[in-house]
């Protein structure tokens, strides 16, 4: 028999602030990227190497976040950093190598990118048999596809935010890899049936997951399942641009739209640190095992 | 916490960071403003019309145009290919074969960096300045305000540079920056 799911209002907050959380850091990520490349390009691999360096003091940094909502608030921005230093040496390598964009405006470094996804599906083929993973979608996998052995390891994560980290990373990856193979005209192409269903699926699966987001009641959890979320709608805001129904307001700076977006991610940054600023006072100090 | 622990990281930062210095071309001209830099381009643009020295061109695919697959030339100008020619080009050009600009009266230009640079990038990879005509500028649309070669083939294109005597009757064009109708990606195909 079916159980009522019950959706609080507390639910509904905490996954609206986390959508447009994530859907704004992405969004100014790649304002910043624009800009960088319109006003001084010089500049731009010297941000690259800051990125990454942070990215990783952010990730060893967390070990000091005992609430999961800070490591994953923190481990989102790590692993933005390092994202950041992917492609900016993807963009270093195509330039050294001449790569070109393509003919329908691709980039070089999503191009040079497009070629890792084996080296995706390596990394996702130990990450299905990592016994410690909990992604839903690989759990979903490992049940159909009849996967694993024995029961999956079990107990308390204490590091959300290396986790948190690598996730952001992982799903951008996959994302950017399956759109590229999409829009590659001498594989599938903007216009073909694939580019069409991925648009369809993406739009129908972020709903789905917009509906067990809010199962989720506190940042921790629904921080770290808005990545996927996000990044799934992302598909279909690459996709309406590549067909030339949208004009991204971080690629042809858009400042109103933009204004909009930047107040939205600071609004609710101030939300989510407030929130978890407010759950730490409460928490019951208890001292690490050493 | 014991911040030499760190020392690593910022010791294998900054060493990495080193290897990428230098890799931006024309790295003087971006301590001008956005805003004046396009000003400049655009004077410089608008006073090589005015002088006769706009190059105005088709971007043609070289591989099949040397090979003897088309042959843009005997076309009418504008319309250097078919359909299916266009999208031989188009492949061939993402693979980087080099593209030259194929000039109303004949002449063909080869795109280089400029006089003197001895070690250079493909010019089909770096982004071009673009400098808008007033009725793109009186226009609501957004359009890029850069391009590049690549999705160009088989376009028309207005180009301010310097061109170099080169050899074989084929000359040497440094672009500064280009002018054409429409978006940088056409989306009529």
């Amino acid at each position: 028999m079916a159980t009522k799911k019950t959706i609080s209002v507390k639910s509904v907050f905490y996954t609206a602030v986390s959508l447009v959380w994530i859907f704004g850091l992405a969004a100014i990520a790649h304002i910043v990227m624009v800009l960088i490349e319109k006003h001084n390009p010089v500049i731009k691999y010297d941000y690259a190497w800051s990125c990454a360096i942070i990215g990783f003091l952010i990730i060893y940094m967390t070990r000091w976040f005992k609430s999961d909502g800070w490591q994953s608030f923190w481990g989102v921005l790590g692993g933005l950093g390092l994202w950041f230093a992917w492609e900016y040496s993807l963009m270093y390598g195509g330039h050294r190598m001449g790569v070109t964009y393509t003919f329908n405006g691709s980039y070089p470094e999503y191009r040079l990118m497009k070629w890792s996804f084996m080296a995706f599906l390596m990394v996702f083929t130990y990450l299905i048999y990592q016994e410690s993973v909990r992604c839903n979608f690989i759990y979903f996998l490992r049940r159909k596809l009849r996967l694993m052995r024995g029961v999956v390891a079990t107990g308390k994560i204490d590091n959300y935010g290396p986790r948190t980290a690598f996730e952001y990373i992982m799903i951008t990856w996959a994302g950017y890899v399956l759109l590229m193979i999409a829009y590659d005209d001498q594989i599938l192409g903007p216009e073909s049936w694939f580019c069409y269903t991925l648009f369809f699926v993406s739009f129908s699966v972020f709903f789905y997951l917009c509906y067990k987001l809010l199962s989720y009641d506190k940042f921790g959890a629904n921080l770290r399942y808005a990545i996927p979320t996000v990044t799934v709608l992302w598909n279909d805001v690459e996709i309406l641009a590549k067909w030339g129904m949208l004009k991204e307001p971080w690629v042809h700076i858009n400042w109103k739209i933009m204004s909009v977006i930047i107040l939205g991610f600071a609004i609710s940054t101030y939300l989510i640190i407030k929130d978890l600023r407010r759950k730490k006072e409460s928490m019951i100090e208890s001292k690490d095992i050493v | 916490m014991n911040i030499w622990k760190l020392l690593p990281v910022f010791l294998l930062g900054t060493s990495l960071s080193c290897l990428t210095q230098g890799e931006i071309e024309d790295p003087e001209i971006y301590k001008i403003s956005y805003a004046e830099r396009m000003k400049l381009l655009e004077k410089e643009f608008l006073a090589a019309e005015e002088e006769g020295n706009i190059v105005t061109g088709v971007i043609v695919e070289g591989n099949s145009l040397f090979n003897g697959t088309t042959i843009p030339h005997n076309k009418p100008y504008g319309k250097p290919y078919s359909e299916e020619e266009l999208q031989a080009a188009a492949i061939s050009a993402e693979r980087n074969s080099k593209l030259f600009i194929l000039a109303k009266d004949g002449t063909l230009y080869y795109p280089t960096p400029p006089q003197g640079q001895a070690v250079s990038q493909s010019t089909q990879a770096q982004r071009i300045h673009r400098v808008f005509t007033e009725e793109q500028k009186r226009g609501t649309e957004k359009l890029f305000t850069w391009a590049t070669l690549v999705p160009m083939v088989g376009r028309e294109i207005e180009i301010c540079g310097e061109v170099y005597p080169g050899y074989g009757g084929i000359k040497g064009i440094y672009i500064r920056s280009v002018r054409f109708a429409g978006d940088y990606i056409d989306e009529e195909g």
